[in-house]
């Protein structure tokens, strides 16, 4: 796989949100369509449950 | 209980597991949706995520003892080594020690899609390892 990095801002971004979703239970959306990160949410809207991230509980 | 030859583990297929990866699959392009096939006495999940621009294989096996025993995923697209990252490829994701009563999975709460949900979690850390060789949540306590 011809690995494609993230950019300085996507990188911080995403490192936001997944320190939101291990320590402050935020909830990360996925794209319905092809799964990549679309933002975080507080509340999650029912027709988004099935594509949301909610804080997970594992080892690492 | 096996999955697929116990009253219950089928209950537990059709009324849970196979309605949620029905709806996980809905609306979803078919390059990503969950493909199940059974093996042996489980079944194994096989998906593609993309946390943000690289395109990952993953194949999640529930085994006959699950959801008992937690699932097992692992990667098919070959990764540089990292933390969190055993045999095989496969996600170290619910072991904390090697019992039941210290293992993070909940087979009361948790599906075949909170499996996943939390294989796209691991795959969007390693990204961010990749650039900056850390690993940007620490292990859970």
């Amino acid at each position: 796989m011809d690995f494609r990095p993230l950019n300085t801002l996507e990188r911080r971004q995403l490192v936001d949100a997944l320190r939101g979703n291990a320590e402050s239970d935020r909830a990360i959306l996925m794209d319905r369509q092809d799964t990549s990160f679309v933002g975080v949410v507080d509340e999650i809207p029912d027709e988004e449950v099935i594509s949301a991230i909610k804080s997970v509980p594992c080892h690492y | 209980m096996g999955l697929l030859d116990s009253e219950a583990g089928k209950k537990r297929l059709l009324s849970i597991e196979i309605p949620i990866i029905e709806r996980y699959n809905l609306d979803r392009d078919k390059d990503y949706q969950v493909k199940v096939q059974r093996v042996g006495g489980g079944l194994v999940l096989r998906y593609r995520l993309k946390p943000c621009h690289n395109v990952y294989e993953l194949e999640t096996r529930l085994t006959s003892a699950y959801p008992t025993v937690p699932p097992e995923t692992r990667v098919l697209t070959p990764l540089k080594h990292c933390p969190h990252l055993l045999e095989g490829q496969t996600l170290c994701l619910w072991r904390q020690g090697s019992t039941r009563a210290a293992s993070r999975w909940d087979p009361a709460k948790y599906t075949c899609i909170f499996a996943l949900q939390a294989a796209w979690r691991w795959l969007a850390c390693y990204e961010v390892w990749h650039e900056t060789g850390d690993w940007p949540l620490p292990d859970a306590r």
